[in-house]
């Protein structure tokens, strides 16, 4: 068994080749040259990478490649309805459908739009539920544009998903994305008058628990937040050992749903990690309390890792990757306890995934 | 015929080839006939803003716009605008 950890960065992407022991680590790339690749992932059900592509000149797109990078197609059909004003203007993350759904993928991007494609990426349609969403006109852009950054699919039933758009919230379906409900009860909106409308919350990184699908973990621009039924509610969970409430990225262990990785930052004002340290917080207790876990990281640094510039595999002892906006790739083979930097001085990181394949 | 000549990224994109002999009434037409014609123009048909179109070395904007004949024009060059990071 191999390790492939694709990381997407501002100039093109970058493969991580390894083992099981995750300690060596050999490079290749850049790949896709000229493209910013805000995420990246190989699929697990037959092998074939795909990159949310973006170039300000030349606008968004989905690279397919069939042969680990050697050789890529585009999107043939992507983009908006064209009975619309909206275009589409960055596409940020892409989730392969479940394992009985060959050829099946959903696109998120900008602004707050869901795609659904058939094909193995070829062509895109629209998810009209989403597109018009009766609360639409109270979403906001984030810094990063109207995101939806965030697609989980629950593995316990075929027709329920999550998405999470920033600033919009986190919506839920329960029948395969015809229509979506808001499930932002109890999380925050700092921002806005009403600090807990039903939707605009900034949600920066939604996760589910696969062995306890009920259970979704999210990071938010107002803290970080549990939730055990399905996002009917949710529970703060900032303080007791955690620096700060704000950040971007968020990692589970695969096996233990009460166990949950962020990396906090100062404040929205100040995006830079805590106590200027690089430093990951886990929780072994379902959010009641974190410590910091750090060894082999960085003891002095500004850093800053984006939503999806943290990824976990499914090994046992488990490993988790960590990308920073400094071009650092740090890999810990033993469930957080040490850290080892696998690659530095590669453009600024803006995701990090991870897949075993021959 | 004009020969359309395309930068570095988006000769990736069609194949490695940076270069395309086309006949076509505009210019306009030509460029929509190019394998990488979703990267110049948006799902609306207009043209991305920060695309420029140089016809035999002036601006196509200068020219009437993507409706400029092709006919007796030699050199259309694409150039992504000077920006960025």
């Amino acid at each position: 068994m191999s390790m492939l950890t694709s990381i997407g960065t501002r100039k093109g992407l970058f493969l991580l080749r390894g083992d099981e022991e995750r300690r060596d680590w050999k490079l290749e790339g850049p790949l896709l040259t000229g493209w910013e690749v805000f995420h990246a992932l190989l699929d697990p059900r037959d092998g074939a990478l795909y990159a949310c592509t973006n170039s300000f000149v030349y606008g968004p797109t989905v690279h397919r490649s069939a042969d680990l990078g050697a050789t890529w197609t585009r999107a043939e059909e992507l983009g908006l309805p064209g009975d619309g004003e909206a275009t589409l203007e960055k596409t940020w993350h892409v989730e392969p459908g479940r394992p009985d759904e060959p050829g099946r993928l959903w696109l998120g991007g900008a602004p707050g739009v869901l795609f659904r494609s058939d094909d193995s990426g070829e062509s895109w349609e629209a998810v009209q539920g989403v597109l018009q969403h009766p609360t639409r006109e109270q979403w906001q852009p984030g810094a990063g544009g109207m995101c939806c950054h965030s697609i989980q699919l629950a593995p316990d039933a075929s027709e329920r998903m999550y998405i999470g758009i920033s600033a919009a919230g986190v919506f839920r379906t329960e029948d395969g994305g015809e229509s979506w409900t808001p499930a932002n009860k109890g999380t925050a909106a700092d921002f806005q008058p009403d600090n807990f409308p039903e939707v605009g919350q900034c949600v920066h990184k939604l996760l589910l628990h696969p062995e306890r699908p009920d259970r979704l973990w999210q990071q938010n621009h107002c803290g970080v937040y549990r939730s055990d039924d399905r996002g009917e509610s949710w529970e703060r969970l900032e303080g007791n050992g955690l620096p700060s409430g704000f950040g971007f990225p968020l990692a589970l262990h695969p096996r233990d749903p009460d166990r949950a990785y962020v990396v906090p930052e100062v404040d929205a004002e100040n995006r830079v990690t805590s106590d200027g340290r690089l430093g990951v917080y886990t929780t072994r207790d379902a959010g009641a309390s974190w410590e910091l876990s750090s060894r082999g990281l960085p003891e002095q640094a500004w850093a800053a890792v984006m939503r999806e510039g943290f990824a976990f595999d499914r090994l046992d002892p488990f490993g988790l990757y960590l990308g920073t906006q400094s071009g650092s790739v740090f890999v810990s083979a033993d469930e957080g306890e040490n850290w080892q930097e696998a690659a530095s001085q590669l453009p600024p990181i803006l995701s990090v995934e991870v897949a075993e394949w021959q | 015929m004009a020969v359309v000549l395309l930068p570095a990224i988006l000769a990736a994109e069609a194949g490695g080839k940076n270069r395309f002999d086309l006949d076509a009434r505009t210019v306009g037409e030509a460029l929509q006939s190019l394998p990488i014609a979703d990267r110049l123009f948006d799902e609306r048909g207009e043209l991305r803003r920060l695309v420029n179109v140089y016809v035999d070395g002036v601006d196509v904007r200068d020219r009437g716009g993507l409706g400029c004949p092709l006919d007796g024009v030699e050199t259309v060059r694409l150039v992504g605008a000077i920006a960025g990071g």
